[in-house]
């Protein structure tokens, strides 16, 4: 018991720290706005470019990165004077979001802003003016308590400890709760405590997530199942990166048999584009096991006829450097021959286990290989 | 001038009217009573403006039956403060077609002597009621005619004439029509208004039908300057005009009746006495340094007929036939033609065919024409391949058409003289467009005078924007001599210059609220039709618009930077004044203060400088 509230001391001593040095980069930046102000100067500062053409593929990062381009923005450009304006509001919020350790929403953002005569025009105009935001201080916007609304779930046996204010020092095991627990901000920073688990699997869809609750993936993979909800959240992707660096476990990921699977699983890997000013969402060791376009003709699964879209989202991706090698490659080229897809639930054509039973394992057994 | 009045004497007035009642504006009431306004309304300013009266016009129209539906009789009247007419003068002027007094090269509205009398005609016609003319010329006592025109006759008829005591001078003349004032109204409105436009140095008043009174005070006190008459300039003229030019110039041979006789008798001394031929002739010789041209001529004659007084009283002199030296004469006592040859040697031969032939042609350019010297007259002679003395009045059909020719083709007759032109002057101008449309911008130009075949012209523009213009795009005021032009305005030179302009240059975008005033002054206006109401695009005038037009556009343009900058900055002052109290609050909190920062430093700097 002592040992417990000792740990959950350190736990919160170590969270109050982080606190602080938030609230302390903040204010630098606030104190420097306001000299400028006071000297009767408009105050202006730099930013990392975030146009394509700063956006830049780092090879041992294995992910997109911003390159040293910087812009300034002065209060004294009235094109710019308004996001400024709304970006000081954010730094603003954030510090008190911060300060009083609430969390907020993408969308909690955008109106709270009314009550300050912040005129977003809409919520992707706030959520633009977040990532400046967190391209500023080069902080995840997590770390200002700012979250986006949340559809990913984690099952399977992990006891994590809370650190948000009320929970400290709390316990849980992720295996307690047959629905899965949704990753929110109280679970992203929660201290991991331990685990039997000896790999992580996150699968794209939310129906194939609940049927390996059912069929007990969890324990006889010894796994930890995540649900994506199709493109990870960064809060998800964050909890995965925590997982491979402090728990040491492996991800894999399955996914549709399609371009959009294919690049849902290199978002883990290696991050978005749009995400190219921030390096804590990235597990560069995660591994893409299916389903694979080869797979569809190796399981001869029932497919789809790709759509326009599909086929152009193919030439796309062979653009992008990362997509040069491998089966990321090979994959996309497959795809391009066959023109069709499959879903995850094609599988249960050859019965409902046929996924969880015959072809799970034989993924798993070929991540070793990878 | 007189043998066109011959050829319209041929035909009855109304046959007159009726073939050119379109050419002058009557063809329906609707058109017919703005003509008939038209043609009162510009005899009123041109009487004032040709005696340098600052004019008062009152325009009245009534309708004799308002409950009547349109068209419908209505009782038009125009009184002006102008010289008015002589007594004698008022039927001729009123009552027959082609008389008046504008018909020298100068400009003026009117011009052919017929607005008047066609606007009365057609009153006449539709109504069968008379005119009623009144006119005082010296501000005590008025004539006041009703006269109808006999129509066979080309005759004004007085129905009535008296005379009345008054303070004022002035004309007034009102006529009886058929006319469509709910159709014609807004044209004739919309004459009025920009009448008084081009005309600032006039009160215009008009009563209308309905009971609305539209009154256009007096904006300036001064008159522009009065044109002069000039002499023709040799690019504008033809054929004809040189025939006529030349039986002008040419001496008549006088009529020897008992009058010129008498005269004889008297110059030489000889009232009392009967000489015989010889003795006349002594006579003569020895006073010849004091006789008349007129009185020499008759000598001249005498001299060949050898005929005394008595014997020169029974002739009638025929035809002087210069090539053939032969002079014919009748004879009353033997009833028939005779000839008598004349001996060039004779030094009476240089004295008659002086008279006979007219002048020599160097005289004739240098006097007739304008701005045409000695030298350059001689040179044209050579050019033109004809004898410097040749005499004019000796010139075959075929050398009349060779001398017209080279006067259009000679290339250094001087410019045609614009003295002869009466533009409104740009203070004037921009005074009148001040009071009118209150703008935030006005420019104008008065280009110098130019000339197309020989006529000479000035150009005048004016361009307005914003403040009381509330029309949206260019709204073009087109002026020929002082005459608003509110017809077919399609196919105008000055639209098609102003819409060939690429106005986002010059930074009215859109459509601005723009009014450009456009005023072609010229002894004549190259009009695409006869209705008058467009100008042709002579490429001369169109040049001069173009030049013009370019000209206060760019005004124009650099008064809309002006105003885009003013308008920037104030835009910008306004977004600082709305964000950096923001920002400062904002950071306050974040910087963990509890003073705002100062940032009427930065606020205060940004104030725009006020507009004007
Ligand atoms: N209000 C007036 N005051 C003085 N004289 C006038 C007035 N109205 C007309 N006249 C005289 O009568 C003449 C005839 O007028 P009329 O309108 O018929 O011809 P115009 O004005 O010379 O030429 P146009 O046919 O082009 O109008 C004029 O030339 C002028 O001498
Ligand atoms: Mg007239």
């Amino acid at each position: 018991m002592s040992k417990k509230s000792d740990k959950a001391k350190a736990l919160q001593k170590k969270a109050t720290e982080k606190q602080k040095n938030i609230l302390e980069m903040l204010k630098s930046h606030g104190a420097k706005i306001y000299e400028d102000l006071d000297n009767g100067q408009f105050p202006k500062f730099s930013i990392p470019s975030r146009s394509v053409s700063n956006i830049v593929y780092d090879k041992k990062l294995r992910q997109y990165i911003l390159g040293n381009s910087t812009a300034l923005r002065s209060s004294r450009n009235t094109s710019q004077l308004r996001s400024f304006t709304q970006l000081m509001w954010l730094a603003f919020f954030a510090n008190r979001l911060t300060n009083e350790k609430k969390s907020s929403t993408l969308r909690d953002i955008y109106y709270s802003s009314q009550a300050f005569a912040i005129d977003f025009e809409d919520q992707a105009e706030s959520d633009n003016i977040i990532v400046d935001l967190e391209a500023v201080t080069s902080r995840p916007r997590e770390d200002f308590h700012i979250f986006p609304e949340e559809r990913s779930s984690i099952f399977g046996d992990l006891n994590i400890e809370y650190t948000i204010p009320g929970y400290e020092g709390k316990s849980m095991n992720l295996a307690n709760h047959p629905d899965g627990y949704a990753i929110g901000p109280s679970l992203t920073t929660a201290e991991l405590v331990d685990t039997s688990a000896e790999i992580v699997i996150a699968i794209e869809k939310g129906g194939l997530f609940t049927r390996f609750v059912e069929e007990q993936v969890d324990k006889k993979f010894k796994s930890i199942i995540i649900n994506t909800g199709g493109q990870a959240p960064r809060s998800t992707r964050t909890l995965l990166k925590r997982l491979h660096d402090e728990m040491k476990l492996p991800v894999i990921i399955l996914t549709d048999g399609d371009v959009y699977g294919e690049h849902i699983a290199m978002v883990i890997k290696s991050g978005s584009a749009n995400a190219a000013h921030l390096r804590e969402l990235t597990v560069p060791d995660a591994k893409w096991v299916g389903v694979w376009a080869t797979d569809i003709e190796k399981y001869k699964l029932p497919t789809i006829p790709m759509t326009e879209s599909d086929i152009k989202r193919c030439y796309d991706l062979q653009k992008d450097p990362r997509y040069l090698d491998g089966i990321w490659k090979k994959e996309l080229e497959v795809f391009l021959r066959l023109k069709r897809k499959a879903e995850l639930e094609a599988f249960s054509k050859y019965g409902l286990t046929n996924i969880t039973e015959k072809y799970l394992p034989q993924k798993l057994e070929l991540a070793k290989s990878l | 001038m007189s043998s066109i009045k011959e050829k319209f004497n041929q035909i009855s007035p109304s046959e007159f009217f009726y073939r050119n009642r379109d050419l002058a504006g009557f063809s329906n009431p609707t058109r017919s009573l703005y003509t008939a306004v038209r043609e009162f309304v510009e005899n009123g300013l041109d009487a004032c403006d040709q005696k340098g009266i600052l004019p008062d016009i009152h325009l009245t129209i009534k309708a004799v039956d308002p409950e009547k539906p349109d068209p419908k009789p209505y009782i038009l009247t125009v009184k002006d403060n102008g010289p008015g007419i002589e007594s004698k003068h008022v039927p001729l002027a009123f009552g027959t077609v082609l008389y008046g007094s504008k018909f020298g090269l100068k400009q003026a509205r009117g011009m052919f002597g017929l607005g008047a009398t066609m606007a009365i005609l057609y009153g006449q016609i539709t109504t069968n009621k008379p005119v009623t003319v009144k006119s005082s010329t010296d501000a005590k006592t008025s004539d006041e005619f009703e006269l109808i025109l006999d129509i066979q006759k080309n005759k004004p008829v007085i129905l009535k004439h008296k005379t009345k005591d008054v303070s004022k001078k002035g004309l007034s003349v009102s006529i009886f029509l058929e006319g469509d004032y709910s159709k014609a109204g807004a044209k004739i409105r919309d004459y009025v208004y920009q009448t008084s436009l081009i005309t600032p140095y006039a009160t215009i008043t008009f009563d209308d039908p309905k009971g609305e009174k539209y009154h256009y005070p007096r904006i300036i006190k001064t008159m522009p300057r009065p044109p002069t008459i000039i002499r023709p300039h040799p690019y504008g003229i033809d054929v004809e005009t040189i025939r006529r030019m030349i039986v002008e110039s040419q001496f008549e041979i006088p009529t020897i009746d008992d009058a010129m006789i008498e005269k004889v008798r008297k110059d030489l001394g000889l009232s009392k006495k009967n000489l015989s031929f010889t003795a006349i002739m002594a006579k003569a010789k020895t006073r010849w340094k004091n006789l008349s041209r007129q009185v020499r001529v008759v000598i001249a004659l005498m001299s060949f007929l050898k005929m005394d007084f008595e014997k020169l009283n029974k002739i009638r002199i025929e035809d002087i036939d210069v090539p053939n030296k032969k002079l014919f004469y009748w004879d009353f006592g033997d009833s028939q033609s005779k000839s008598v040859d004349m001996d060039p040697e004779s030094q009476y031969y240089r004295q008659l065919t002086n008279t006979v032939q007219g002048e020599t042609l160097t005289a004739f350019l240098t006097k007739r024409f304008q701005r045409v010297g000695p030298t350059t007259a001689v040179k044209f002679a050579q050019f033109a391949g004809f004898k410097p003395e040749k005499r004019i009045g000796s010139m075959t059909n075929q050398e009349l058409v060779k001398l017209s020719d080279a006067l259009q083709k000679f290339d250094d007759f001087m410019s045609p003289d614009p003295s002869c032109l009466a533009p409104l002057g740009e203070e004037p101008l921009e005074k009148g467009m001040r009071k009118f449309f209150e703008p935030d911008f006005l420019a104008v130009i008065q280009r110098n005078a130019s000339a197309y075949s020989g006529f000479p012209f000035v150009v005048e523009m004016g361009i307005a924007y914003g403040g009381n213009i509330n029309t949206r795009g260019i709204k073009v005021y087109r002026y020929a001599n002082r005459i608003p032009l509110l017809y077919d305005e399609g196919s105008d030179v000055v639209l098609k210059v102003v819409n060939d302009i690429d106005w986002s240059r010059y930074k009215a975008k859109g459509d601005p609220p723009l009014v450009i005033v456009s005023h072609i002054c010229s002894t004549r206006i190259p009009y695409k039709t006869v209705g008058k109401e467009n100008v042709a695009d002579r490429q001369e005038i169109e040049k001069e618009l173009k030049l013009a037009i370019q000209f206060i556009a760019r005004k124009l343009s650099v008064f809309m930077n002006k105003k885009g900058q003013a308008e920037a900055a104030k835009k910008r002052a306004n977004l600082y004044a709305k964000y950096i109290p923001l920002i400062a609050q904002f950071c306050t909190e974040l910087a963990g203060k509890t003073k705002e920062p100062n940032v009427q430093k930065i606020l205060q700097e940004e104030k725009p400088i006020e507009n004007e």
